[in-house]
């Protein structure tokens, strides 16, 4: 039977998974120590197979257990064996990060990982859009639009526009973008 | 061809990219080109993705998640050679981001007990008892590097002396508070943030073990480099005139700092981030001074081109370390992973002068490296872990 450790330390509560995993006949230890005893308790617990929060900043301290562990069969990053990204990238998406020891077929880590991978697809924030190819467009007109409104009120030239702009934006935390609308809403306001 | 030329004759193949990046103040050229419209102009749109460890940003590049991604040197030679978590995957160096600016810090404890200097760090290290604990930040990364390299030229063997830990950063505070960690190496505004809140001192910056150093790069898969082989350029042009500008004037770089703060990017106060940022350091032992090799971006290019020489040190401190069992060829390597070509479409449309692909430096230990017998450098050093080094270069070391 293969065991599973759970590393339970984000808000995303991976140890949610224990019951279903228990269920489905896997014996399931949970982690939700501190970080850096992280290494002492893979030692102690020897897992087939480590499951974490793929948003988890321990994720750099298990690297560590993978390289002091090479001589041993070691626990190495579920890539899946045919190495398909499009595989790969629906298991991160799903916010599951999945160690698995060398050695251990990828196919027994399937039911581990669909059981997992449902219980997490419900969490899933609305992932950010890509920004469509018209909106930049518009988006770069007006930034033009306002440097040249800026241009004309600070008679300056198109570098220094730009760098005011950009100091104005940076100061205030803000996207060119959202600054260009500002000089342009400040322009209607005052009428030219 | 002038940067207008190159955009419009090669326009990007893919003109939305994803960009990772970590909470850390040498991510500014990035968040910079990302948010201040240097991207567009190039005919690109870069969605910029806070990653949270590491180890995920690599996965998401590896996975095409992510297109490129503001990287430690040693991450991306890491995956190149298959050291870690993931398999060996060939990695591409489209630019250097930055030099200098991390620090080494100890603990309260430790400055409480008098260890301020490295020689008194020296001595505590090697007295009988428990073990010092030193954290790093990921195991093949820069700061394990540069604390490695550091212990040992003070003649503390950083594998068999104390004990290495990885700690993520924003966590490393929280460790020094618990009493769990008794030093650790990392970028801003961690350093300072320590030192702001009296929590230890700043014992060594980065950039006095070696002056202007490289330390992050951009980085992404070799398939993406040259699959998309316009878009990689664009993206250098772009955040090579965002580098340009944030070193431009001080004005400027205060602004960036500013920018930094926000919650979507490093999330950290001001105070802790911008003096460091401009280069005023104090280390918590009473001394504050203005650093002459500050964090950089630019530097007239000098930054950022992919010296085939930086790509190679790291592998040779893989070697001296043990990571690497056998010398790769470690020329072949670098230049199959730095990107010098493109890099030099980029910088020559820009009007951005290119340096030479090799650099000579001189270390603190008085080593001096200039790429030129990668081999006999990582075995010159009197403290080490090569399992194979030859006898005669064990006793010569003595």
């Amino acid at each position: 039977m293969l065991r599973i450790l759970l590393i339970n330390d984000t808000a995303k509560k991976v140890g949610r998974l224990k019951n279903a995993l228990t269920e489905a006949g896997f014996e399931v230890i949970d982690e939700s120590g501190l970080t850096i005893d992280l290494p002492e308790r893979v030692e102690a617990v020897r897992p087939d197979v480590i499951l974490i929060d793929t948003e988890s900043p321990s994720r750099d301290v298990m690297e560590q257990v993978v390289l002091v562990s090479r001589d041993q069969p070691r626990p190495i990053v579920m890539f899946t064996d045919e190495h398909d990204p499009g595989v790969m990238r629906q298991a991160i998406q799903s916010g599951v990060s999945a160690y698995i020891v060398e050695g251990i077929h990828a196919q027994r880590l399937q039911p581990i990982l669909d059981v997992a991978m449902a219980r997490f697809e419900s969490d899933q924030a609305l992932r950010a859009q890509l920004q469509a190819r018209d909106a930049q467009l518009a988006e770069r007109k007006r930034i033009e639009l306002a440097k040249g409104l800026l241009m004309k009120m600070k008679s300056c030239d198109e570098e220094q526009a730009y760098t005011l702009m950009r100091r104005q934006a940076m100061s205030r935390q803000q996207k060119l973008a959202q600054v260009a609308e500002q000089i342009i809403a400040m322009h209607d306001m005052l009428g030219s | 061809m002038n940067e207008h030329e190159i955009s419009r004759s090669h326009p990007p193949e893919k003109p939305v990219l994803n960009i990772g990046f970590m909470a850390l103040t040498d991510a500014a050229s990035v968040i910079v080109a990302a948010t201040q419209g240097f991207a567009e102009k190039h005919g690109l749109t870069l969605n910029l993705q806070r990653q949270a460890s590491w180890a995920t940003l690599r996965d998401k590049l590896l996975s095409g998640e992510l297109d490129a991604a503001h990287s430690l040197y040693g991450l991306i030679y890491g995956v190149q050679l298959g050291l870690g978590g993931a398999p060996a995957t060939d990695m591409a160096v489209l630019m250097g981001l930055n030099q200098n600016g991390q620090s080494i810090n100890l603990s309260p404890a430790l400055q409480a007990a008098g260890v301020s200097t490295g020689s008194a760090l020296a001595q505590r290290a090697h007295q009988p008892g428990a073990k010092l604990t030193f954290a790093q930040t990921f195991p093949t990364g820069t700061h394990a590097m540069w604390l490695n390299y550091w212990l040992a030229s003070q003649g503390i063997h950083p594998l068999n002396d104390v004990d290495s830990v990885v700690v993520p950063p924003p966590q490393m505070l929280a460790h020094l508070k618990a009493m769990r960690i008794d030093g650790f190496c990392v970028g801003e505004p961690w350093c300072a943030q320590a030192v702001n809140e009296q929590m230890g001192c700043t014992l060594i910056t980065s950039q006095a073990i070696w002056p202007d150093h490289p330390e992050k790069v951009l980085g992404c898969t070799r398939e993406f480099a040259e699959q998309y082989p316009n878009s990689a350029r664009a993206l250098i042009m772009a955040v090579l005139e965002a580098s340009r500008f944030i070193d431009e004037s001080e004005e400027n770089q205060r602004s960036t700092a500013q920018l930094l703060s926000g919650s979507e990017y490093v999330d950290a106060p001001l105070s802790a981030i911008q003096p460091r940022f401009l280069g005023q350091y104090q280390d918590g032992l009473g001394h504050a001074w203005q650093d002459a090799h500050p964090l950089r971006f630019h530097a007239g290019g000098a930054v950022n081109q992919p010296y085939l020489s930086d790509g190679m040190w790291f592998m040779t401190q893989f070697r001296r370390w043990g990571l690497l069992r056998d010398d790769p060829d470690y020329l072949a390597i670098a230049r199959q992973v730095q990107q010098l070509d493109l890099y030099r479409q980029a910088a020559e449309a820009l009007g951005i002068d290119i340096p030479s692909d090799m650099r000579r430096s001189q270390l603190l230990d008085g080593q001096v490296w200039d790429g030129s017998d990668p081999a006999a450098y990582a075995r010159s050093f009197a403290l080490h872990a090569l399992a194979d080094a030859p006898l005669s270069a064990q006793q010569e070391s003595r």
